[in-house]
């Protein structure tokens, strides 16, 4: 059972590389680099501190959604050409696609965080290069588990990478979100319809995951503890993504496929 | 082989009055356009509630205040030309600072903008509200702007011209506790502006106690600090003679 779900893992693991991703990702590192440069001639102080945090964020956004378009993209393709429909016929669980995916998704996002170390240690400390590179491992890997539950659910993939994006930034923006339906309430006078909305949104809170699920960028500006943030990060991570691939199962355990 | 062409005159002339009138209007277009750029100074705008940033910040509050800072320090900047200081609005320019120093409050990127950058202005009220702002700001922080309010004594000194202002920031920083680390130099700035202002007898306490209480440690800053005793006493002697006289 172990080694059917490992070789289903290499087999989805080797549609998703090519050399693209690897050009792809040195585009990136590049044009990282290029933008950081220009900023560290525009800062007075503290430059190479903000150049790392700048080259840092545009690492997390641009891998983030590069790593959702290609896990949105294979799971589609597996819907296009009936490959469910194929794999259930052979002697293989549902979960066992599930974890497969799982296992591509945390590879993927291991091979994609690991220029992410050369480039941060590059700039700056490499204990907080290796910090960033493993918390932005857990925020790309949540990303991707969404994005998979995404696209098991909806099949197609704008749906499943608007879906993701929204859930990613509604967890991100949650604050500014909560701050201005407090507002709200206050300037509406505490009106019924201001306070509901206020309680719904509260409770969709509680669906996604808290700020301390990402990688925390004020590490390149003064004395964090990397290992406590990382350990908050890790936990807050574990619970969520447990939850994601969960609802996963029950999904995709849902699904009719005609054999 | 080359396609034969027929020449321009014969083309017909709605086609070529059309070209000539879509060309001059493309030139026209064009030169006022640049000439109206060229002296088009876009005002600052006003800032949004350090909250509001730090929401839209998504994580990255110290990241996005620096970059706020970087995008006030090249609000002068505009399409290529400089903009002088005079024509930016220094209240709206203030209130700038004070929501980034909100969204990132561990920063020095804005009081060091405000010493260094924005009291290079020859108005003097503009200055003032800017030495009004690292005043309030160095509270929040002394170990952080220290530097920015010494500087700040010295530009109310020889570029306000305000003695006594210079002395309140001055003082502000002699007050600090033992704490607030900083060189003695910078405490030193009070007694030299009391000696400015011919209160030569606070002066020469305020000399007499630092050394009778042995903080002063260094054997440089304790030669200092005699000369300077010595020599506001012979001038306290030689002012009270005048007086007399």
């Amino acid at each position: 059972m172990f080694t059917q779900t490992i070789s289903l893992f290499r087999y989805l693991m080797l549609g998703i590389l090519s050399r693209r991703l690897l050009v792809w990702v040195l585009v990136l590192a590049l044009l990282t680099m290029l933008a950081g440069s220009f900023f560290s001639e525009l800062a007075i102080i503290n430059g190479k501190a903000i150049v790392v945090a700048l080259v840092a964020d545009f690492l997390r956004y641009s891998l983030g959604l590069f790593a959702l378009l290609l896990i949105t993209t294979s799971v589609a393709e597996d819907y296009e050409f009936k490959q469910f429909e194929r794999l259930l016929t052979m002697p293989l669980s549902r979960w066992q696609y599930i974890v497969a995916q799982v296992l591509v998704i945390a590879s993927l996002c291991l091979l994609l965080v690991l220029p992410v170390l050369l480039v941060i240690s590059f700039y700056g400390d490499w204990q907080v290069g290796l910090y960033w590179a493993s918390a932005l491992w857990l925020e790309i890997f949540l990303l991707g588990l969404l994005g998979l539950l995404a696209i098991l659910s909806l099949e197609k993939i704008p749906l499943a990478v608007c879906f993701s994006l929204a859930v990613y930034l509604l967890a991100k923006l949650s604050g500014l979100i909560s701050q201005m339906l407090a507002e709200s309430v206050r300037l509406s006078d505490g009106s019924l319809t201001s306070r509901f909305v206020d309680f719904i949104f509260g409770a969709i809170l509680y669906l996604v995951p808290g700020l301390e699920t990402f990688a925390e960028n004020d590490v390149f500006f003064g004395n964090v503890n990397l290992i406590e943030t990382i350990s908050v990060q890790f936990s807050s991570t574990l619970i969520y993504a447990l939850f994601l691939i969960a609802v996963c199962l029950v999904d995709f355990y849902r699904k009719e496929f005609n054999l | 082989m080359r396609r034969a062409e027929r020449p321009l005159l014969q083309l017909p002339v709605p086609l070529i009055g059309g070209f000539m009138l879509v060309l001059l209007s493309q030139l026209l277009f064009h030169h006022y356009s640049q000439v109206s750029r060229e002296f088009r100074y876009q005002p600052l705008s006003n800032p949004l509630q350090a909250s509001t940033y730090q929401g839209i910040a998504m994580g990255s509050e110290k990241l996005l205040g620096y970059l706020l800072a970087i995008r006030l320090q090249l609000h002068d900047s505009q399409a290529g030309q400089y903009f002088s200081y005079n024509r930016i609005d220094y209240a709206l320019l203030v209130e700038w600072l004070e929501q980034i120093t909100r969204v990132n409050p561990v920063s020095e990127y804005q009081m060091l903008l405000a010493s260094r950058v924005y009291s290079q202005t020859r108005d003097k009220n503009r200055v003032r509200l800017i030495l009004g702002f690292i005043e309030r700001n160095f509270d929040h922080a002394p170990q952080l702007h220290w530097r920015r309010l010494a500087e700040a004594s010295v530009i109310a000194k020889h570029k306000v011209g305000d003695l006594k202002l210079a002395l309140r920031l001055a003082e502000k920083l002699a007050l600090q506790p033992a704490s607030t680390v900083m060189p003695q130099w910078a405490r030193d700035i009070r007694f030299l502006l009391l000696a400015e202002l011919n209160e030569l007898e606070s002066a020469i306490a305020i000399i007499e106690a630092m050394l009778q209480s042995k903080a002063v440690i260094d054997p440089d800053e304790k030669r200092f600090l005699e000369e300077k005793l010595l020599k506001f006493q012979q001038e306290l002697i030689e002012s009270r003679q005048s007086i007399k006289n």
